[in-house]
């Protein structure tokens, strides 16, 4: 089953590194990080919540949502020195999309960590018309542009950061799998 | 192939640059940036196999090499300096590239001293190569490399290691660089350690060993498979007299680097001086790097 699925080890932050940024689609970091090492710096989403105070470095920084974070996270790497580390903590979308930005920056996956946390929902391509559909429950979807039904495939695209959807009877045709919910 | 030294030229007091053709004026094959090559010098009782950094741009008409007189010369680099003459001919390799730039890097900061400078010639020779690059050298020989090296602000030489603060200019580095590092063994250990330290992935430096080879304590191996046995000597390396023998062992770089002249240790305990075999495998001893490592016992017993 996990054949086509990446595979992540439980949050630490690495001491080789001389500054940490962590990035998480949740609300709150894991406890205590904070206050951990010496030159960290937590991003949050605190959905309507007040948004980012000020650009200072250091200390946690909540986002409105994870579009704005991830928008932000480029430029933000940009400036970043050797020795930084980066972690990405939430679901599989959200901390791909984070490693994908990493790694454009000039990041090595050495240097990533990757964390998946939250509820267990997926995003998913529609490969008949390359649709992205977000927070699917279930391995069975309509695609909301092509209004196929789609069957998630255990199949993660790393550079997409989505599961494959295919049309659900695509092996035999009038044969629909059972509905399961996600639990990985 | 046979290549004739068209000509020479001396750089500094103890680093010639020689310029070897084809006789016939066809073309080279081509010499990627970092890429060296091994030349067959004679010697008095055996020819040295010498592996050297072509500083020439990789469509030249010509290699370009340059040659350190090395102070306990394990033969070839004596000969380059005091008897090698314009229109001598030389077997040499074709070029062989371990040191490629790195693709992935968006940007390159290049160290290097003394003699290490010579892979990065090439390097400064790509075309758009975004870089900076920092040399150190001997006073007496700053102006005879500054004739080599391009004239801007990206690229600096020392002439006394206090000039050079390592720890700033690694940390001051881009997420988007890659470290490359070449000279001699003190100087790298030493970038090595201050770019760990300031939290450099090892995935992002890459460091060029050259002349590795270091004579040490004289020993014997048996060749279980040739069914032979040679005597290494104090200035002789077990690849050279292997070689000498007759043998033709895998070797690519010379230096201890590539990997390549790797052999199984069957008996005895090797003295580890290569860069290639990681610490669990160095204290494993069963394998042996011939190009440049040696003997802690009087004798080894190798497969081969």
């Amino acid at each position: 089953m996990s054949k086509n699925r990446p595979v992540y080890e439980p949050f630490a932050l690495e001491p080789s590194g001389r500054a940490h940024l962590v990035v998480t689609s949740l609300d709150a970091p894991p406890e205590g990080i904070e206050d951990s090492f010496d030159n960290i710096e937590v991003w949050t989403v605190k959905h309507n919540g007040p948004g980012v105070p000020v650009l200072a470095a250091g200390g946690v920084r909540p986002f409105r949502s994870t579009t704005e974070l991830l928008a932000q996270l480029g430029h933000r790497l940009g400036r970043e020195t050797a020795g930084l580390r980066f972690y990405a903590i939430g679901s599989e979308a959200f901390i791909w999309d984070a490693y994908n930005i990493g790694v454009a920056a000039g990041l090595h996956s050495s240097e990533i960590s990757l964390h998946r946390a939250g509820p267990f929902v997926r995003r998913v391509y529609c490969s008949h018309c390359r649709t992205m559909i977000e927070d699917v429950p279930a391995n069975i979807v309509t695609c909301p542009s092509c209004e196929a039904a789609l069957f998630v495939r255990d199949h993660f695209s790393r550079r997409l950061a989505a599961f494959m959807g295919v049309k659900v009877d695509a092996e035999v045709p009038g044969e629909i799998p059972a509905a399961e919910v996600f639990t990985s | 192939m046979k290549l004739k030294i068209e000509a020479i030229g001396q750089l500094t007091s103890g680093i010639r640059k020689f310029t070897l053709a084809p006789v016939d004026g066809s073309p080279l094959p081509r010499a990627g940036a970092g890429s060296h090559v091994v030349l067959e010098i004679p010697g008095p009782n055996r020819v040295w196999k010498n592996a050297y950094s072509i500083t020439s741009a990789a469509d030249a008409p010509a290699y370009e090499i340059m040659v350190r007189r090395v102070e306990k010369s394990r033969g070839g680099s004596a000969w380059l300096h005091d008897h090698a003459k314009v229109g001598d001919m030389l077997e040499v390799s074709p070029p062989q590239n371990l040191f490629a730039p790195q693709r992935k890097a968006k940007r390159h900061l290049l160290l290097s001293a003394g003699i290490g400078i010579t892979p990065f010639l090439s390097y400064l020779k790509l075309p758009g190569l975004a870089y900076e690059m920092h040399h150190c050298c001997k006073p007496e020989d700053e102006a005879a490399f500054r004739t080599l090296l391009p004239f801007g602000p990206q690229v600096t030489l020392h002439t006394s290691r206090n000039t050079l603060n390592l720890e700033a200019l690694l940390k001051r580095q881009k997420l988007d660089t890659h470290l490359s590092v070449c000279g001699p063994e003190s100087f790298m250990d030493v970038v090595l350690a201050t770019a760990a330290h300031v939290g450099w992935p090892a995935a992002k430096v890459h460091k060029e060993s050259f002349g590795g080879a270091t004579g040490g304590e004289p020993f014997v191996a048996h060749l279980k498979r040739s069914g032979m046995t040679v005597n290494v000597g104090r200035e002789e390396s077990l690849l050279d007299v292997m070689e000498a023998v007759g043998l033709t062992p895998p070797c690519l770089c010379r230096g201890g680097a590539c990997g390549e002249c790797k052999l199984t240790v069957l008996d005895g305990v090797p003295a580890h001086h290569d860069h290639y075999l990681s610490e669990t495998e160095r204290a494993a001893n069963n394998a042996i790097m011939i190009c440049v490592s040696r003997a802690k016992t009087p004798e080894l017993v190798l497969d081969f």
